[in-house]
This record gives structure tokens, sequence and C-alpha cells, in this order.
């Protein structure tokens, strides 16, 4: 009898710890919505790098939410402080009586999760994306860094719609970033506004990011003409090693001085770049654009989605949020092709207004939709090259614009 | 100083009225236009200015390189003149000793087999590229490895 019902006991106990008794329909939701999501990245192939990693995150914190828990500390009252049950633990004296410190530790995630919470890992895969990044085409025209400039007014003007929207000044600045087209610099810049907002604008971020082959076009053909669309533009000058290595050095100077808040992820951008360019180190470089980023990359991926709890994610905010950054990542494409207008007219012709919404980063995607656009007018144009000097821009125009909040924005 | 820190607390959470949303918004606004633009403006000067140098170092570098292949030269003693003994074909080794012979057989009949009938092509040099990746192969490797 004493069996059966030990039996029974230990299965009640089983079921009690069960996700059954534990998981609300918020969960069940968010369960679904990554199956979704992973159907996206294994079958569709949308960014699978980041949005399996993003959607099995989302599904181990919905199926166990304790794999996010933070470590507590319980206190375990006993007779005396010499009481063999609180050998080896702190302890604590409270009203007259003797506590022991049961430490309970925190879950697997919680811990991944620091590099997110503390700024580690966005630096590290832009040191990744550094020894990647050929900045030749924008040290060819320099002239191309007014387009990366010009593609991150969205995020400003994002800015303005959220926090109409009844979003705090730090969430309106969280969230406006996703319009830098740039995932790294919108989870450092929304660790630091806006923390509990992290799942919502990372997945938005990133959908945005994959879904630029579709979003962009139509703006872009609606604000070019035919003509402008059509133009071929000179080969670019071809740049010297000397140049190439003296680029990360004088940028990360420049910004880190005028714009200190910005260094962690210039810094790190122009150190992974100078690996690459010095053409001294090809083992760090290799190491950091392979090794490291890619490990990095399943750190923040999973832990990213693990932030999307059913319910915190699951909020009419959240909606806000998506449709916020849809705004500003089209307002980013726009103004990166208004401006490439207004050099087209100002060099008599010569620029093609297209390469202006690859200044939104999300390298090197942005800058093939230019090629695309472009070939569609004149399948013998080749925009690719000159794209890619706005898309690097991009990258260090929303590295400043992320500096820019967090230096404005109290926080 | 804690007094400082709960009143922007406070700030921070309260709820803004329309004219500080307002005043917030233009705040970002102008500060993020100015300032994102100002640094790449002055990067754009940077950029052209240290660019002009580096060109200018290496064309006088050319030139001095130059002069001392001059000086190497028989001058006339007549009339001072350099005379430039240049030979009527490069005899000389024209691809780099690490590349095959084979590869340079083959590049060699594919340039010829390029050439209108007739001509006579002469390869002057062969060499191996740097080993970096072209605008379209760096894309691709971007594409495939970039995550974030």
């Amino acid at each position: 009898m004493e069996i059966i019902q030990g039996f029974l006991d230990a299965i009640y106990g089983i079921f009690a710890g069960s996700g059954l008794t534990n998981l609300n329909w918020q969960n069940y939701i968010m369960i679904a919505v990554s199956i979704f999501l992973l159907y996206l990245a294994i079958k569709r192939q949308y960014e699978p790098l980041l949005l399996l990693p993003i959607a099995f995150g989302m599904l181990l914190v919905n199926l166990y939410p304790d794999i996010m828990a933070a470590p507590e500390i319980s206190l375990v009252p006993v007779a005396s402080k010499t009481d063999p049950a609180a050998a080896g633990h702190a302890m604590q004296f409270i009203n007259g009586q003797w506590y022991y410190e049961n430490p309970q530790y925190g879950g697997l995630l919680y811990y991944l999760y620091q590099g997110v919470k503390l700024g580690i890992y966005p630096p590290l895969i832009f040191l990744g994306i550094g020894c990647m990044t050929d900045f030749g085409p924008l040290i060819s025209n320099p002239k191309s860094l007014i387009l990366g400039a010009a593609a991150q007014i969205g995020i400003f003007v994002t800015f303005t719609g959220a926090i109409f929207l009844g979003f705090s000044e730090a969430q309106s600045g969280a969230i406006a970033i996703i319009g830098g087209a740039d995932g790294p610099t919108a989870i450092f810049v929304t660790t630091k506004l806006a923390p509990k907002l992290l799942g919502s604008i990372a997945i938005a971020a990133y959908s945005y990011m994959a879904l630029v082959p579709i979003i962009q076009p139509p703006i872009m053909k609606a604000l070019t003409t035919k003509k402008e669309r059509s133009v071929v533009m000179e080969q670019l000058r071809p740049v010297s090693k000397l140049e190439k290595i003296i680029f990360p050095v004088i940028v990360v100077i420049l910004i880190s001085i005028f714009l200190p808040d910005a260094a962690p992820l210039v810094g790190m951008l122009m150190l992974g770049n100078l690996f690459k360019e010095s053409g001294v180190v090809d083992r760090i470089a290799k190491a950091a654009q392979n090794e490291l980023m890619n490990i990095i990359t399943i750190f923040l991926g999973v832990t990213v989605g693990a932030t999307a709890k059913g319910s915190t994610f699951l909020t009419f905010d959240t909606i806000k949020i998506i449709v916020l950054g849809l705004i500003a990542f089209a307002m980013g494409t726009a103004f990166g092709v208004l401006f490439g207008k207004l050099m087209y007219k100002f060099t008599g012709g010569k620029v093609n207004p297209l390469i202006g919404s690859a200044g939104v980063s999300a390298v090197p995607m942005a800058a093939r939709v230019s090629q695309k656009v472009g070939q569609q007018e004149n399948p013998g144009n080749f925009l690719l090259m000159h794209a890619m000097g706005p898309n690097v821009a991009g990258v260090i125009g929303s590295a400043v614009a992320a500096g820019v909040l967090l230096n404005v924005i109290p926080h | 100083m804690l007094q400082s820190s709960v009143i922007m607390l406070q700030n921070m959470t309260a709820e803004l009225s329309l004219y500080e949303k307002s005043v917030s918004a233009a705040k970002v606004i102008l500060t993020g236009f100015i300032v994102v633009f100002g640094m790449l403006l002055l990067l754009i000067g940077i950029i052209k200015l240290y660019s002009a140098i580096v060109a200018g170092a290496q064309n006088a570098a050319d030139k001095r390189a130059k002069r001392k292949e001059r000086v190497k030269e028989p001058v006339d003693a007549d009339n001072g003149v350099h005379i430039i003994q240049k030979p009527a074909y490069i005899t000389g080794p024209a691809a780099d000793d690490d590349i095959p012979e084979e590869v340079v057989a083959v590049i060699a009949a594919a340039v010829a087999a390029s050439m209108s009938p007739g001509a006579k092509p002469r390869i002057k040099s062969i060499k191996k590229a740097n080993g970096g990746r072209s605008a379209w192969a760096n894309a691709g490797v971007l594409d495939n490895t970039r995550p974030f």
C-alpha cells in the first residue's frame, strides 16, 4: 500500500511540475509562433543563421520558463549557528533566528543572456563583421557616407512616432533604432534603454532585415524615375593598402573622441577591420570572423529568442513596435533614396539614386537590392560596388546614431 | 546626488505631457541629424585629406624610383643625354616563379585564342592575384556568414 501511495505521489509530483500545469495560454501561442518561425528559417530560409536559434530560444523559454530564471537565495531557518544542516553555507541572524543561505542557481539561458544584458555580444559580433567588411568602396567614394547618414534619419523620425504613441523616451529610442537595420546595434541600444522590450525589438529588427528585398524595391521605384534608375556609374578608383589600414584607425579615433557611447561598437568593428587589412594577423582575423562569430551568434540568437516569453511578448505594445519598426525601416530607405536623388542632381546625373537605399546597413542584402533594381532597368548596369559604399557607411552611421540616442536619452 | 537620481527616475517614469513629448522629439531629431551628418561629413573630409596625402606620397616615391633608374642609365659623353637601352623584346620570365609553366601555357593560349587571327600578342607579366576576393565573392561570403 505504501509503495503504491509513493508511486502515486511521485507521478503527481511529476505532473505538478510539468508544463501541463505550469504553462499558460500565452506560452502555447508563443510555442506555435516559434514553430512557425522555425518553418520560415528552415523551409523558406529567411535569415536562417539567426532566425533558427531565435525561434528555438523562444520555443525553449515558453516550454520551460525557468530556463531564463535568475538565481535566488532562499533563507532556511536552523536551530543554531552550528547546526550540521548549515555546514558550508553562509549564515544570517535575523530577529533572533539563525538562517542559512540556500542558493538556487539560475537557468542555463539566464547565464548565457548576461552577454546580451551586459552589452558584450553585440560588439563581439561587430568584431567579426569588421573582419569581413571591405571599406574600399567607401574610401574610394567618401561621398557615399552622406547616404549612410541620410538613411539614419528614419531612426529619429520614428522616435517621434513612438513617443507620441505612449512609449517612454528610453523605449522610443530603443524602438527607433530598428530603423538602423543593424541587429547588434539594435540589441546594444535596447539592452541599455529598454531591456524589457528586447525580444520584440530584436525580432522586429531581424524580420525586417530578412524582408529587405520585399520592403525596399517598391519604395525605391516610387521615389525614382526610370532615367535615374538607369544611370551607369563610373568605375571606382583602386584603393591602396595603406589607405585601407589608416581608415579604421582614423574612424575609431574620431568617433570615440566625439561620441564615446558609440566606441564599443565602432571600436570592435574597426579592430576587426584592422585585423583584416593589416594582413599580419590572419589567424586572429579568421578566428574572429568564423569561430568567434559563430559561437556568439548561437548564444545571442538563443538568448534573444528566450526573452520572448508569452506573458511579456503578447501585448499590444509588441504590435505597435512591429508597426513602428516597419515605418523606421521604410523611412530610412526613403531618405537614403531621396539623398541619392540630391546627389544625382548635384553631380549632373553621375550618381544612381538607387544606391541610397543601401545606406540602411543590412549588409550586404541592401546593396544587392540596389544592384537588382538597377539591373531591372539596365541589365548591363552593375551597381553592387557603388552600393557597398553607402551600405558599410550605414553600419558606421547606425553606430553613431546609437551613440546619439544613448547620449541624449536619460536611462 | 541621491535626490537628483530620484528626480531623474521620476522624470523617466512619469507620463510626459504633449509639450514635453514635442520637446523631447525635437531635441532627438535635431541632435541626431546634426551629430550623425556632422560626424560623417567630418569623416568624408578626413578620408579625402589622407587619401590625397597617401596618393601624393606614393607618386613622390614612384618618381624617386624612376629617377634612380635614370641615374643608373649610361650618359652620352658628347651631349649629356641619357641613353636608354631597351631590348627589342623582353626575354626575361614574364610569370612569377611559383606559377607552373602549364598555367603560363594555358594563359598564353587563351590570350592568343581571344585575339584576331594573325595578331602576335606579347605577354609581359603574369602575376598571382593577392588573394583578395572580388566584390561578388565578398557579397556571397557576407551573405552566408553574417547573420547579425
